[in-house]
């Protein structure tokens, strides 16, 4: 189990599952996530657990939906518009308190896009798009050994929280190759059996549902997951700070820009030029406060995403007024080079020659 | 003598909160009567959906869980397949309306039958959308009056109903499929009959299995309680004959 | 040190099979890798690439524009990534399957006509193994043994089609005289 493996970041997902003790995979075929579908089909049938070929990714989500309110560990792995077919339910779980992992390899939205990588579903993860107030933890990998060590952590987090969780990958770290360690599953596996629908043999019978017809108990509801959700926020926010502590100027970057961006920070640091990264890892929670400490001493936040700047508006609002903002990005094909960076960064050093240096 | 008596999986001190002459209420009697017979209420999952059927958590008293509209056989695949998944036998059913299970769920419920994933599936029947105040849906027949079609249903702007139970007949993992109304005693009786016959039908794993209810719906009809079952027995059935469409043991 | 790779060539010519191989040979040799495939639209009509990275600390970017050597497998992939050859890079051509043209000063040009060559070892199947001993000699200091165990973590316990391809990565491993290139 401790073998270091040349894995794929969907292989690495879902090994991770299996390790993670998940029992119920639901998928439907969509590039760039399909080698995930592909192994687990036969190593859930190898080991006796719950596989379904789902008519449809509304289909598969439901019997995720089905399968975690009878208390099985469960997963369902997509990409972003078929994500975006998922939402209603993603809000039925929240409200309904049901925990399961949701993978989306992004690609390039919107509508059907295509299938290069791309970040274009930060919004749609952190923010959601299903109705009423609900938020899905969101978990973003920038390495292959993280696409596994992350999975690990949507189990438990989703089983904490009672509450799905999204690993929020890209096609490019879908599909690349990386060293990495399948690792036993490091965390304590939490008691489920006093809500779980497994037939009403020893307790009263139990309801999951999310309709309340009551005004007074939908709003105590509401406040009730609010509460829990605020707890998220202060408990679980991470990051990586990759030289920070000195840094005049902050890139903050998530997923796979962030690796790219570690070539930028090494670049300037080589010229003795106080750069460093930020890189939330959970995209919700968002780490605002550890950011917005980082701005007390630095003069300009240059937020780099592969969209026309989703993340921003969260850099934004981590940053103190003294702190200027800028944005580069692309929505998708190549990742953003080196060069392509610096070229920006140079001009926005020019301009503020004065106070930065 | 015998008396009537609640059925042990109708939830104490709970009471009916259906139109009068709706026959949600008979449908639900019958399913928890089937569950008590089996003696299964212990070992049974409901799935409800959206509708006036939703509330079937509300009376029966089995462990529940609400899909969102249509996907009842989505949620109820997941919930069995988990609980095999963990080496349990479980009895999961749906309790969907027309517009649930044939019109929004359609995608679903088509699937699970080809699948034959070991479920029940019950749908009532009421052809329309009665939760919203009687619009017309998949089973309103040509010609019905309903709040969205206000000169009677008619091909040009509408199209045709679904024939339900024949669509889930042809499907290869349906086991068992009949359709029953509950117009008088002896339709009641033999509706129970084929309800306790799906259910043993997954007992025993032979696959899908489902019942449509021609139930009534005097509020939006605009009709009587009588004049309902009436409406049943004379109209509907001749459009919806009532039989079984399949049964794997007879075959 | 620091070297990037890009194997290229059409569908059925082994190019994931020998990326994988290689980028396992430098996970095996202690390195850090990536390996980058190209999917879904990228191989339309049948062209196959795929990028490796290799370098003593962690990598980041793992798509570069430029390769320190480009192996070509047929003449489109050729035409295509002549122009990623790092300056004073390499590319190693399939002559079988491509023209002799140098279109460029600034590089060294390889060409073989490994096709050929599999024919010769009886299965045109292993063209890409011949392909692989070549740029492992270029890149040097490649432990036979550790390649020997890459081969078998790909092709598991089919003993006899690993052993026809370390034949067949000798031959490229001995192609090229040390010094001529």
């Amino acid at each position: 189990m401790t073998e270091r493996e040349l894995l794929k970041g969907n292989i690495a997902i879902a090994k991770a599952s299996l390790i993670a003790g998940c029992e119920c995979y639901f998928g439907y075929p969509i590039t760039p996530q399909t080698e995930i579908g592909e192994y687990l089909s036969l190593e859930m049938q190898k080991r006796h657990l719950a596989y379904v070929c789902a008519e449809s990714e509304i289909g598969a989500i439901n019997m995720a939906l089905g399968a975690s309110a009878a208390g099985a560990k469960v997963m369902v792995s997509s990409s972003s518009c078929a994500v975006a077919l998922m939402q209603e339910t993603i809000s039925y779980a929240c409200a309904d308190e049901l925990p399961f992992v949701l993978v989306n390899v992004m690609r390039a939205g919107p509508g059907q896009g295509y299938i290069y990588p791309s970040q274009g579903d930060y919004n749609q993860a952190t923010v959601g798009g299903g109705n009423g107030d609900y938020h899905t933890i969101v978990l973003s990998p920038s390495t292959v050994q993280e696409c596994a060590d992350l999975t690990y952590r949507a189990f438990y987090l989703s089983q904490k929280y009672r509450n799905p969780a999204i690993i929020l990958a890209d096609g490019l770290l879908g599909q690349m190759s990386e060293s990495a360690v399948i690792k036993e599953y490091p965390y304590e596996e939490i008691d489920n059996s006093d809500w779980i629908l497994n037939g009403a043999s020893d307790r009263l019978s139990r309801n999951i549902h999310s309709l309340e017809p009551s005004q007074l108990k939908l709003n105590e509801h509401n406040v009730n997951l609010k509460r829990k959700y605020t707890l998220i926020e202060n408990q679980e926010p991470m990051y990586e700070e990759y030289f920070c502590e000195d840094a005049e100027i902050i890139i903050t970057a998530f997923g796979s820009m962030a690796r790219y961006t570690k070539e930028v920070v090494n670049h300037y640091r080589e010229k003795g030029i106080k750069l460093g990264l930020f890189r939330p890892i959970t995209l919700y929670p968002f780490p605002y406060q550890q950011l917005r400490k980082l701005s007390y001493s630095a003069k300009l936040f240059v937020d780099i995403e592969m969209n026309l700047g989703q993340m921003l508006k969260d850099v934004q609002l981590s940053a103190l007024s003294n702190v200027q903002t800028a944005f580069i990005g692309k929505p998708t094909g190549d990742w953003l080079k080196k060069e392509e960076i610096t070229g920006v960064i140079d001009n926005l050093l020019k301009d503020k020659n004065a106070n930065i240096r | 003598m015998q008396t009537y008596a609640k059925p042990k999986s109708i939830k104490e001190n709970s009471s009916f909160t259906f139109c009068s002459g709706c026959d949600h209420g008979l449908a639900i009697k019958l399913v928890a009567q089937v569950i008590d017979e089996l003696n299964i209420q212990r070992d049974t999952i409901a799935v409800s959906s959206s509708g006036c059927s939703v509330f079937l958590y509300d009376f029966l008293d089995v462990d529940c869980v609400e899909a969102p509209h249509g996907r009842a056989c989505a949620v109820a695949t997941g919930v069995k397949r988990a609980h095999r998944a963990k080496g349990n036998n479980k009895i999961v059913f749906t309790y969907q309306g027309d517009g649930d299970f044939a019109s929004i769920g359609l995608g679903e419920s088509i699937h699970s039958a080809l699948r034959g994933e070991n479920i029940t599936a019950i749908c009532i029947n009421n052809t329309n959308y009665g939760m919203t105040g009687g619009q017309l849906g998949p089973t309103t027949p040509m010609g019905q009056i309903t709040a969205t079609s206000p000169l009677g249903r008619n091909k040009e702007y509408h199209g045709f109903p679904i024939q339900t139970v024949q669509h889930i007949a042809i499907c290869e993992g349906t086991c068992f499929c009949a359709r029953v109304a509950l117009y008088d005693i002896k339709n009641i009786y033999n509706a129970k009959k084929q309800i306790k016959k799906a259910f043993e039908y997954q007992q025993k794993g032979l696959g899908f299995s489902f019942v449509e209810i021609l139930s009534s719906c005097p509020t939006n009809w605009k009709l009587s309680p009588i004049d309902s079952h009436k409406k049943i027995e004379e109209e509907l059935t001749k459009i919806y004959p009532l039989g079984v469409y399949k049964d794997i043991d007879h075959e | 040190m620091n070297k990037n790779f890009i194997i290229s060539g059409s569908g059925g010519q082994g190019i994931l099979s020998i990326g994988s191989i290689l980028a396992n040979i430098f996970m095996l040799s202690g390195k850090f890798v990536s390996l980058c495939p190209c999917y879904g639209a990228e191989m339309r009509g049948g062209a196959v690439n795929c990028e490796i990275n290799m370098s003593d600390r962690e990598i980041y970017c793992v798509q570069n524009s430029k390769a320190d050597i480009v192996v070509a497998l047929n003449q489109t992939s050729f035409d295509k990534f002549i122009s990623r050859v790092k300056e004073n890079g390499t590319i190693i051509v399939n002559s079988s399957m491509a023209k002799i043209e140098k279109t460029r000063k600034d590089i060294q040009y390889i060409f073989a006509p490994l096709t050929q060559e599999a024919q010769k070892l009886g299965n045109i199947k292993i063209t890409n193994s011949i392909a692989l001993g070549i740029l492992s000699k270029i890149i040097g200091n490649l432990n036979i043994d550790i390649v020997k165990e890459a081969y078998e973590k790909i092709l598991k316990d089919k003993k006899e089609l690993i052993q026809k391809n370390i034949e067949a990565y000798l031959v490229g491993l001995n192609y090229i005289q040390e010094g001529v290139v």
